[in-house]
């Protein structure tokens, strides 16, 4: 619980001893039977599972981490859960004696100052031991829960300062010993939660990793524990050398980028930075965050050291041949240094929950603008800026709480890339998350979702355009109490390469009564019964100048109603003949060129 | 003595079965893309005639025709289905091209989208309302659907999809909408999304439901002019069409939703496999069916191959209707080579039959894989070609595939050769990516390979996997047909029906069984198959309140559809109990103090048929086979005099070292260096690592 325990969990983990060699085939057989397992025990949490967040959004994340600490394989999810989950894993090893591990044991982690996270991330791992009693690896499910028994429902309490206001933190927590489940642990972690439905999550997690745990004892009575060990360093070892293949065809060089948060969770501090400089030297790329805000007062906006090393990573897998493997090669090969008192790495006891969403994507995006530089072709951020979408709680006729969590279907932050105008309704990397629908919300909670269309000009325009925001009504048929915290509407995600800023976030609640209001900084308010909130989601961003874009997928996006025939020639400078409403909308060719001329002299002039 | 056959219409051939007894044989020839019916026709005649029957009395004796179709495959391929509108809740216009946030690889950044079916302007949405219960929340404007149908007629949709909110539960106003489309709109085809998957949630339906409208035209059209000509011809029963699923049905209740066709052709052969593995001995089987427009890729665990509904990617399209689990790639004998950036790529575009291959000599003029295999000297201009209807001709093909080397900078031979790569590294990626997901060590499993062109490669991927065994039927080139002739008649479906368990009222579950078993009695019987074959599967969805998928189980297996007496005061708690035992099986846990809901019932009725029964196959004594000739040909490592043996030549017991290529009737099998052919004692080819 320091920085020092940081520096420990960090430090790079020595090869699996181990007499026995492999072959690349068997290596990738067994990577593959490990990322199958780890599939199959995500889709067992998914369908077993009930709170929306694990069920509806898929957030839940299966990984297997090797003896020494090294994250092994990893099949579903997202990266940024990915990349962190050895790190809860890597503390508990730490007090493996103290703990008394063993076979059929399952543990939960979700402590920020132990390798975590936040605490709604729950990590749930068993290690799995040989027929000779040694331990091979350790099997983690990790999933977001609904509350984490602190001050406010969902665990987001904006005012916290410190970790105890938003719930309770479990460094290593025994939860089956020896295969048999210690009913008093359960029930307190079950207590200590607002939702009941914890106990058959839970359960489901518990259940969720002991299967796995079952087919990997299988794989490694298979294939023998050493060949195991042998596949693991070669993949390990495979992915660093590809990673340093692709840093070593990239230009020397330092390359940095500034990204900013509007203000912190209770408004006070504005503008807070996050400074990413990218160094390559040959094979090696250094990610340094020196320069990082570390005011000490900040309040809401400290990401943990092990999520921001998750963050960064995320980004520069973005980077690079997609068909590399993941696992801690890529740890091996990157640098990162992370200053001890910033935002990325906290002092201990910092409240956690909201600095996964800023400052983590700000890390994220830095780095992407940082490495726009070099592969502009893969500069696309894999964030969510959405600070915290509106949650609206009530209590049912029986007295139990509800809440719809606001993972919604929308489109945001979808940016475009070289070549490839954003699309769909997320970056890639949060393509795994499936997001919630009308059909199963309603069921649930007495809400009417009134639209969540598309916002026709709120794409960030560029040669590649972004994917437009959208706008998500709500109206609640009971009163109900509705949470948010906004960002984004100061400083919006980042165009690349000349491209224009995605659109801004903006939250409206009581929209259509007198009372109807912007949500500037943060809301937690009780709403009547029929009350409409409305948030706004950001577009992504643009690359490259707009005025580069094909006249033609101008006009399909007029067609298409994403673009107005006035944004068309503000921003694209194309005029077209004809209307939209007759389908016989042209390009004028002439007019077009004469109009982008002018606006491309003004803004050379602008630029002088 | 009385036929069945089974009939397969691919991009690109049209397979036929024909079961006499228990004897079956084989016959294809080229489909007929501008009405594919003609070669069905012809096909038929030929049997016909192998029978030394008119096509009249052939047609009497008929007792079955059952076929599969790749009708709607090659349309989501080659995207050239319907121009298709949308008709959705006004405020959600955008959920197909949300996909929930779907995207199909979380690290590839450069992940195109797929080509919209509904692009925005075709996707326009109407004032109305319902709710969770079925209440009315806002009218239907029905002004505003005559609106909608004004700007879809303006840009010449020919099919629409309706997709309302909750309409599964209340289908009131997408009723009235699909009557006020057929209105307005005459002529167009009208797809419900409480027809086509009468469950939520809203994109899984939509979706389903806009792929209906777009592949609904094609297949309809084909199936109507299919059923005349048929029965013109003499056949007096039923079209059987085979289903995704795994089962086969009538023309009438394809209809209804077409989608249910989609990988029908591709099920077919899985069901086959499933028969001819289980009888070899291999319950675990990996099934390549590589014909001349697509490769489709599926598993046989422990001898069978469950429809699974839901979550259902096809082609990068959401289908939730229940399907056998198939992967189809763009990657067939007719597929495409050229070259692009510097990079060669074979598909997914196919010259299909029409024009086809450079080398069918019918006018293409695109490079294809089977005019590489020609240039790799795999198949032979002196050959005889898809059982001698044709010969192949070199005429343009050195020629086209110069283009690709003038673009590449080397030799037309070496770009064959280089497509020839490409095309079997996409097939082994695809095979890699299906097996990945099972948990099965390919090294287990038995390798099926069938489709015109799926012995020509089989071997390079078994040994990319690390596959053994692979093994051909002698009836490989039209498998798919044979395994119609496996599948049973068969309807499943289901009806919402959201209760907590304890309250669920045996009146309303009765009501709903009986209404699915009368649209099944009314469909077998139409059939003409009499109540009492049919055989009734009573299932519920349940889960616990909060969970995303439901579990489907049994209450009642029983032969017959009369018997509802089960259905009493005491099915919630027999339910709860059912469903907690089930939840232990799948799930290791129940939630002791939670009671589960009803989200739906469900009815799955069959109709045992009978199936033509296959060899065991156990290896008779070996002797080497007797070359028939040899010819220059490039197996992977350079061109090398290579021997050439004809199917017909080989005999049970007969061995083969490659390299080597078998000529089969419809097909070309090559034995590739350090692999074996051996002919076992049904015929069938078993080709084994040396």
């Amino acid at each position: 619980m320091s920085f020092e325990l940081n520096r420990k969990l960090a430090a790079r983990r020595e090869p699996l001893p181990t007499s026995a060699t492999v072959d690349p085939v068997t290596a990738t057989i067994i990577r593959g039977g490990m990322e199958t397992i780890c599939f199959e025990a995500a889709t067992h949490l998914g369908r077993a599972a009930s709170s929306a967040i694990i069920n509806q959004s898929n957030e839940r994340n299966g990984s297997i981490v090797d003896a020494h600490g090294r994250l092994a394989g990893a099949a579903i999810g997202t990266p940024h859960l990915t990349f962190v989950s050895q790190f809860t894993v890597r503390y508990g090893l730490e007090r493996i004696h103290d703990y008394d591990w063993g076979p059929g044991d399952v543990f939960l982690a979700n402590d920020p100052d132990h390798g975590g996270g936040h605490l709604p991330d729950y990590n749930v791992y068993a290690p799995v031991y040989d027929d000779a009693g040694e331990l091979i690896l350790v099997q983690c499910l990790q999933a977001h829960q609904g509350d984490t028994g602190g001050k406010d429902p969902g665990g987001f309490t904006l005012e916290a300062t410190d970790i105890f206001t938003e719930g309770m933190a479990f460094p290593c927590l025994k939860l089956v010993h020896r295969g048999q489940r210690r009913r008093d642990v359960f029930d307190m972690v079950v207590r200590n939660n607002r939702f009941p439905s914890i106990a058959g999550d839970l359960a489901a997690m518990i259940g969720g990793v002991q299967h796995s745990v079952g087919m990997l004892q299988d794989l490694v009575r298979k294939w023998g524990a050493d060949t195991v060990r042998a596949a693991i360093n070669y993949n390990v070892e495979q992915t660093e050398r590809r990673v340093r293949e692709e840093v070593g065809k990239w230009p020397d060089g330092t390359y940095e980028a500034d990204v900013f948060i509007d203000h912190d969770t209770v408004g006070k501090a504005r503008d807070i930075r996050v400074h990413v400089a990218c160094t390559i030297e040959g094979d090696q790329l250094t990610v340094d965050l020196t320069g990082t805000d570390d005011r000490p007062d900040l309040v809401g906006v400290w990401n943990t050291f092990g999520n921001s090393r998750s963050y960064i990573m995320t980004q520069v897998v973005a980077a690079m041949d997609p068909g590399i493997v993941k696992n801690e090669g890529f740890f091996n090969a990157v640098n990162m240094i992370i200053p001890e008192g910033t935002i990325a790495n906290p002092p201990p006891n910092k409240p956690a929950a909201l600095g996964s969403f800023h400052p983590a994507c700000e890390i994220t995006e830095a780095v992407c603008v940082a490495l726009s530089a070099i592969v502009p072709e893969r500069s696309a951020p894999q964030v969510y800026k959405m600070g915290m979408p509106n949650a609206v709680i009530g209590v049912d006729e029986l007295g139990r709480m509800w809440m719809d969590q606001g993972v919604d279907s929308r489109t945001c932050d979808t940016s475009a890339v070289e070549g490839i105008d954003g699309w769909g309704s997320c970056p890639v990397s949060l393509g795994n998350l499936l997001l919630s629908q009308v059909e199963d919300a309603e069921s649930r909670f007495p809400i009417i979702n009134v639209s969540r269309e598309m916002t026709v000009d709120s794409e960030g325009a560029g040669r590649w355009r972004g994917q437009p925001g959208s706008l998500n009504v709500k109206q609640v048929l009971e009163p109900a109490t509705a949470m948010a915290w906004m960002v984004t509407s100061k400083h919006p995600l980042r165009g690349m390469c000349g491209g224009n800023d995605a659109s801004p976030y903006s939250n409206r609640f009581k929209v259509g009564t007198p009372e109807e209001h912007r949500i500037e900084l943060s809301a937690n308010e009780v709403l009547p019964q029929g009350s409409v909130i409305a948030y706004q989601y950001g577009g992504g961003a643009g690359f490259e100048s707009p005025l580069q874009r094909d006249p033609l997928a101008v006009k399909e996006d007029v067609l298409d109603e994403i673009v107005s025939v006035k944004r068309a020639r503000e921003k694209y400078g194309v005029v077209f003949t004809g209307t939209v409403e007759e389908f016989d909308l042209e390009v004028d060719v002439e007019a077009t060129g004469a109009l982008r001329r002018d606006m491309g002299a003004g803004k050379a002039a602008g630029a002088n | 003595m009385n036929y069945r056959v089974g009939i397969d219409i691919g991009g690109t051939f049209t397979d036929f079965a024909l079961l006499k007894g228990s004897e079956v044989v084989l016959y294809k020839n080229l489909s007929t893309p501008e009405d594919r019916s003609i070669g069905v026709i012809s096909g038929l005649e030929k049997l016909a005639g192998m029978e030394g029957l008119s096509m009249q009395d052939f047609m009497a004796r008929c007792d079955a025709i059952v076929h599969g179709t790749t009708v709607a495959d090659n349309t989501l391929i080659e995207m050239n289905g319907a121009l298709t509108g949308l008709i959705t809740t006004e405020g959600f216009r955008d959920e197909m091209e949300y996909r929930r946030g779907f995207k199909e690889n979380i690290w590839d950044v450069r992940l195109k989208p797929p080509r919209q079916i509904t692009p925005r302007r075709r996707r326009l949405t109407v004032p109305e309302r319902i709710l969770h219960d079925g209440s009315v929340h806002k009218p239907l404007d029905e002004e505003a659907v005559r609106r909608c149908c004004r700007r879809l007629k303006k840009q010449n949709v020919e099919s629409v999809a309706i997709s309302l909110l909750f309409s599964f539960v209340n289908p009131d106003h997408e009723k009235r909408v699909a009557a006020i489309v057929a209105e307005e709109m005459p002529g167009v085809h009208i797809s419900c999304s409480h027809q086509v998957l009468p469950r939520s949630p809203e994109y899984d339906r939509t979706s389903t439901t806009v792929v209906n409208a777009y592949v609904a035209p094609r297949v309809t059209s084909y199936l109507e002019s299919l059923v005349t000509r048929v029965r013109e011809a003499g056949y007096r029963k039923q079209l059987m069409v085979m289903q995704a699923s795994g089962g086969v049905m009538t023309r009438e209740y394809i209809e209804g939703s077409p989608i249910r066709v989609l990988a029908s052709g591709p099920a077919g052969g899985v069901i086959g496999s499933a028969h001819a593995g289980v009888a070899k001995g291999y319950n675990n089987l990996l099934c390549v069916d590589m014909g001349g427009t697509s490769y489709d890729i599926s598993m046989v665990l422990g001898g069978a191959a469950p429809a699974v509904a839901g979550w259902n990617m096809h082609h990068r399209y959401l289908v939730g209707v229940p399907m056998v689990q198939v992967e189809t790639l763009g990657a067939g004998g007719g597929s495409i080579c050229h070259a692009e950036n510097g990079e060669v790529e074979v598909g997914p575009a196919s010259a299909g039959s029409e024009p086809g291959p450079i080398c069918y000599g019918r006018g293409g003029t695109r490079p294809t894989i089977t005019d590489a295999l020609l240039m790799l000297g795999i198949l032979s201009a002196d050959s005889q070609f898809a059982g001698g209807s044709f010969s192949l001709t070199r005429e343009g093909v050195e020629e086209a595939f110069q283009a690709i080397g003038d673009r590449m900078g080397y030799s037309a031979q070496d770009a064959a050769f280089d497509c020839w790569r490409v095309v079997n590294a996409n097939m082994s990626q695809g095979v890699q990516r299906i097996t990945a997901g099972k948990g099965v060590d390919a090294r287990d499993m038995c390798m099926l390979a069938y489709g015109g062109n799926g012995p020509a490669f089989a071997a390079i991927q078994a040994e990319d996997l690390g596959i053994e065994r692979v093994l051909v039927p002698k009836a490989s080139p039209t498998f798919s047909a044979l395994g119609t002739l496996v599948a049973d008649p068969c309807i499943d479906e289901e009806r919402s029906y959201l209760v907590p368990a304890d309250r669920v009222d045996a009146g309303t579950l009765k009501a709903l069984w009986r209404e699915l078993a009368e649209r099944a009695r009314g469909y077998f019987t139409a059939a003409g198959f009499a109540a009492d074959e049919v055989s009734a599967r009573y299932q519920l969805n349940m889960r616990y309140p909060g969970q995303n998928w439901a579990l489907t189980f049994s209450v009642r297996v029983s032969p017959g559809l009369d018997d509802l007496s089960f259905v009493d005061d005491g099915i919630g708690q027999r339910a709860i109990e059912a469903f907690n035992k089930q939840h232990m099986e799948e799930y290791g846990h129940i939630r002791e103090h939670e009671l589960p809901e009803i989200t739906g019932v469900r009815l799955s009725t069959s109709v045992a048929t009978p199936s033509p029964v296959v060899a065991h196959g156990y290896s008779a004594p070996t002797a080497l086979a007797r070359v028939a000739k040899t010819r220059q040909a490039n197996l992977g490592d350079g061109f090398r005099e290579t021997d050439v043996f004809r199917g017909g030549d080989l005999v049970p017991g007969h061995e083969v070292l490659g390299p080597a290529i078998i000529e089969e009737t419809f097909t070309t099998i090559v034995v590739y260096p350090n692999w074996k052919l051996l002919v076992d004692d049904a015929g069938d080819y078993e080709l084994t690592r040396c």
